[in-house]
C-alpha cells in the first residue's frame, strides 16, 4: 500500500486510540472505587465503556502499532534516534492503556476495585506523552 | 493474584479473571513462539546461510508480539493482586527463549487455582 494511505490511516487510528484512551482515563479518574454494589447509573457506563475500550480503543492500537511499524520498516528508518525516542513513549503509553483498561475491567466487576494512583493523572501524562510523539514525528529533530 | 485473594472475588470475577488469564497464555505462547523461530531459525539463516531477509521479516514480527505481550500483562496485572516476584518473573521471561512457555505453564496454574470455587 502506498506510504501516504499507511500513514492516514495510522494517523487515523491513533486519533482514534488517543481519544478512547482519554475517556477511559477520566471515567477511571472519575467514578469512586467502591467496595459494595455499583449504583443503577454507574455501572452500565463503566460496561459501555468497557465495550469501547474493547471493541474500538484497543484494536485502533494494534492498528497504530501495525502500521507504525510497516511504515518505519518502508521508510527505513529504524536506525534513527527520533523513533527509537518515540517506541519507547508509545510503548509507555500502551502500558498506561493498559492498566486503565485493567482497572476499568475491575470497576466493572462486581468486587469493586480502587484505581491505582498513578491513574489519576493518566489523562495529563496521555496528552504529554501525545504532544512529545507529534513532535518527533513531524520535526523528527535528531 | 494470591489464591487467598481469589476466593474473596466473587464468582463472576473470577470467570473474567479466568478469561483474562486465558488470553494472556496464548499471547505468552506467541511471543515465546517468534523469538525462538527469531533466535534459532532467522537469526542462522543471515548469518549462515545469508539470508538477511529472514531476520528483516522476523524482527518486526517478533516485536510486535513482544509489545502485544507486554500490553496484555500490563492489562493482566492491572485487575489483580499480583506478587512483585511474579511480575519480575513475567517480565524476565519474555527476554529469554523457552521461557514464554514456562510463563504458560504457571499462568494455566494460576487459571486452574481460579476455578477452585469456596
Amino acid at each position: 500500500m502506498d506510504y501516504l494511505w499507511l500513514k492516514a490511516i495510522h494517523v487515523a487510528a491513533a486519533v482514534t486510540w488517543i481519544g478512547g484512551m482519554l475517556a477511559t482515563g477520566l471515567v477511571v479518574t472519575m467514578v469512586p472505587a467502591s467496595q459494595h454494589k455499583r449504583s443503577a447509573g454507574e455501572l452500565p457506563m463503566l460496561e459501555a465503556i468497557r465495550r469501547w475500550d474493547q471493541r474500538v480503543t484497543s484494536p485502533a492500537m494494534l492498528i497504530v502499532w501495525g502500521l507504525g511499524i510497516t511504515v518505519a520498516v518502508k521508510a527505513g528508518w529504524f536506525s534513527s534516534p527520533w523513533l527509537m525516542i518515540k517506541l519507547m513513549i508509545v510503548l509507555l503509553l500502551s502500558v498506561l492503556h493498559a492498566m486503565l483498561s485493567g482497572t476499568l475491567r475491575r470497576m466493572a466487576g462486581d468486587s469493586g476495585h480502587a484505581s491505582p494512583a498513578l491513574l489519576r493523572y493518566a489523562a495529563p501524562l496521555t496528552i504529554a506523552a501525545v504532544a512529545l510523539i507529534a513532535i518527533l514525528a513531524v520535526a523528527k529533530p535528531f | 493474584m494470591s489464591a487467598s485473594s481469589n476466593h474473596t472475588l466473587p464468582q463472576s470475577d473470577r470467570s473474567q479473571e479466568r478469561g483474562q488469564l486465558r488470553r494472556m497464555r496464548y499471547v505468552s505462547l506467541l511471543e515465546g513462539t517468534t523469538l525462538v523461530t527469531l533466535v534459532f531459525v532467522a537469526v542462522p539463516l543471515k548469518h549462515l546461510g545469508g539470508y538477511p531477509a529472514a531476520t528483516a521479516i522476523l524482527g518486526p514480527i517478533h516485536g510486535a508480539a513482544f509489545l502485544f505481550y507486554v500490553w496484555m500483562l500490563s492489562q493482566t496485572i492491572s485487575a489483580g493482586d499480583w506478587a512483585t516476584r511474579e511480575i519480575v518473573r513475567m517480565i524476565a521471561a519474555a527476554f529469554i527463549p523457552f521461557g514464554a512457555f514456562a510463563n504458560e505453564r504457571a499462568l494455566k496454574r494460576k487459571e486452574d487455582a481460579m476455578a477452585v470455587t469456596v
